[in-house]
């Protein structure tokens, strides 16, 4: 069947818009016109390309020069890209074909896949590529920090030896060399720095009623040391933040800033996780050392007291009520022996001046 | 007979007039559900790809675009493919490898400053070589009717420019930084060619400099709100000076774009993309679009029936992919 329409050719030489009499035979797929300068052309339907364009088809032929034709008749339209569609069908174009719903849904699916990235895959790869990262680095990272953080602190040197020799006393299971520093300020806190430095505040020594406690404290420290658990956390920001921006980036500022807020959320979840991991770490130091366990959850219960004035140690830590529960039901769990450590109890005397 | 030769007569008179001043229009059609279709099938086919597609992805994206805006009720045509802008964004990596493999060497060497000085100058002098590519390549796989856009701009001339124009940029403070974007305007829009007819800009530096400084302070002064106008004045300094010209007949473009529009557009579109968490950009892109070029009125005596294929075909996106990298807007 032969099927006719009026439309415009242009010849890829000019802009001269030429009006032409388009046959279609739809048995051999083949498109035939006579220019007005009175040229026959014939193209194969299969070695030209359509693009619509509003309600118009752009049919598009050849590299250098392209010549176009310019099709508004429906009735030829219709045809015509039925016969296309037999010839051959790009993948793209029928993806692009899919309505709305189709589009949410895809969008919906790729959302869900960068979630479940973000929240599993990243921080596990993460984590795993820590590993990579010579130790020198944590030492110098905790180096730079300790020096910072010192300079607007005073530390108590007597106490500082003391600590120090406390901890000595103890099977800590650290792989790097610990070193204690006392910093006399009210803060009911302590911190790990990577390098193996451990930060305890006067605060929180005297809030101790017992030696067990401040091993308790050291314990959980030492966790985050042994478990390089600074570094993990600061490759876990970083990715997430690389994966955030660069997923996002393309979208919008908007988007961005978004993400970098979840990013932040996120890692406060992680740090909760580290924190819990630095818990019953530091429980199975205290029953390596014979310590009665209970020092644990009564440290829990002095931070707990003490919660109101010091807001930043809770933001990132579990909930102290949550933590004393998960002690408790450790030492509820298994039995353990304790002997008492008069060595300990000295040095802890000293540290209470 | 006298009336018939009155009419005759008529009749090649209004021809003439005809021929003197035509009626151009350009529109763009683009609706935010197809664009928002083209961005997403992208979207999953980068994720599957993990990245590789890239390349192809911009080339539907520019497809889509180029083809929702018509002149004259005829659409532009974007003819870059995905395995162009492939081969020249490998390219365009090898590059930036080389530039941070200098930078780390000297790191490595103990010459701190060196490595920072040649990171700085080596992106530097790629910025010129990336504009002279990326133009190239974009101008000439643009078309209208079948008929190709060129950039015909002297790369070591436009290099030699573009550093005497930072040097003076960097003497003055920033002052000179006016003159900079006009000349570099001038320079490149001046090469653009659209078949045998020719583009022209016309702006001066000291007017865009007035513009600037006008425009800061009374932002300043009003809080921000002088914003949008201040947006209007560049826009519109951009399209009035700008026409395209052919054996002494010449189309002008005029802007007839408000900080009022400007003002109601920004505020919709952000609302669109904040209540859709970002979904809605599709939308938002195509309103300005379509804010955009109904708002450019064109008028003049060329006959858009007469240009001529004069320009060659060029297809290395490696200045495209650079200024890609580099996240440098393409127009200027």
């Amino acid at each position: 069947m032969i099927r006719q329409t009026f439309c415009v050719f242009y010849d890829g030489k000019s802009s001269v818009p030429q009006n032409i009499n388009l046959s279609l035979d739809t048995e051999t797929a083949i498109l035939s016109f006579e220019t007005t300068t009175g040229q026959q052309i014939r193209w194969d339907i299969k070695a030209v390309s359509f693009t619509k364009k509003g309600t118009a088809l752009n049919i598009a032929c050849g590299n250098d020069p392209i010549q176009n034709i310019i099709v508004s008749d429906l009735h030829f339209i219709e045809p015509l890209t039925a016969l296309k569609k037999h010839s051959n069908h790009s993948w793209y174009d029928m993806l692009i074909a899919q309505g709305m719903k189709i589009y949410l849904a895809i969008a919906l699916v790729i959302l869900a896949i960068i979630g479940l990235s973000y929240v599993y895959f990243i921080p596990w790869v993460a984590e795993k590529s820590v590993v990579l990262i010579p130790e020198e680095y944590d030492t110098k990272l905790g180096e730079m920090f300790f020096e910072q953080n010192m300079y607007f602190n005073t530390v108590d040197n007597s106490k500082t030896k003391a600590l120090n020799l406390f901890a000595s006393e103890l099977n800590l299971n650290n792989t790097k060399k610990l070193k204690f520093t006392v910093v006399d300020s009210e803060i009911v806190n302590a911190f790990a720095l990577p390098d193996g430095n451990i930060v305890v505040y006067t605060g929180i020594l005297n809030s101790m009623k017992n030696y067990d406690e401040l091993v308790g404290l050291i314990g959980h420290e030492v966790s985050h040391v042994n478990n390089r658990h600074s570094m993990k956390m600061l490759c876990r920001n970083l990715s997430g933040y690389l994966f955030i921006s660069a997923i996002l980036g393309d979208v919008n500022g908007i988007m961005a800033t978004i993400g970098d807020n979840v990013n932040t959320l996120q890692s406060l979840s992680f740090s909760r996780e580290f924190e819990h991991q630095a818990d019953s770490d530091g429980y199975k130091i205290l029953l390596q050392n014979k310590v009665d366990p209970h020092g644990m959850s009564n440290l829990f219960k002095r931070l707990d007291d003490h919660s109101l004035a010091v807001p930043e140690f809770l933001s990132s830590h579990p909930i102290t009520k949550e933590r004393i529960q998960f002690i408790d039901k450790l030492i509820k769990s298994e039995s353990f022996q304790t002997a008492d450590n008069p060595k300990l109890k000295t040095i802890f005397k000293a540290l209470k001046k | 007979m006298i009336y018939c030769a009155y009419q005759t007569l008529k009749q090649t008179f209004m021809e003439i007039i005809n021929a003197e001043a035509k009626n151009y229009k350009l529109a763009f059609h683009g609706k935010g559900s197809d664009f928002f279709g083209v961005i997403i099938v992208n979207w999953l086919l980068t994720v599957v790809t993990l990245g590789f597609y890239y390349p192809w992805a911009k080339a539907n994206k520019l497809k889509f675009l180029y083809g929702e805006t018509s002149l004259n009720d005829d659409r532009f045509a974007f003819h870059g493919t995905g395995k162009e802008m492939f081969k020249g964004f490998i390219k365009a990596l090898i590059l930036f490898g080389f530039l941070y493999g200098l930078f780390f060497l000297f790191l490595y060497l103990k010459m701190p400053v060196v490595a920072v000085l040649l990171l700085y100058c080596g992106i530097l002098a790629v910025l010129p070589i990336a504009i002279h590519g990326s133009y190239r390549y974009r101008m000439s796989r643009t078309s209208w009717r079948g008929i190709r856009f060129g950039y015909r701009g002297d790369r070591s001339e436009l290099v030699k420019n573009f550093f005497k124009w930072i040097f003076f940029t960097i003497v003055t403070f920033g002052i000179y930084g006016s003159w900079l974007t006009i000349n570099l305007r001038k320079y490149i829009l001046s090469n653009i060619r659209f078949g045998d007819a020719k583009f022209e800009y016309e702006g001066d530096g000291g007017d865009y400099f007035v513009l600037n400084l006008k425009g800061y302070f009374l932002t300043l002064i009003t809080l921000g709100i002088y914003m949008f106008w201040w947006q209007k004045d560049l826009i519109n300094y951009y399209i009035d000076n700008l026409s395209v010209e052919k054996d002494g007949e010449a189309i002008r473009l005029n802007s007839t774009i408000t900080g009022g529009g400007i003002f109601k557009l920004a505020v919709v579109n952000v609302l669109i993309i904040v209540f859709t968490l970002g979904f809605g950009y599709a939308w938002a892109a195509c309103r300005t679009m379509e804010f955009l070029f109904e708002n450019i009125q064109m008028e003049g005596n060329l006959d858009l029936d007469s240009l001529h294929q004069t320009e060659e075909n060029f297809k290395d996106a490696t200045g495209d992919d650079i200024s890609d990298i580099l996240d440098i807007d393409f127009v200027l």
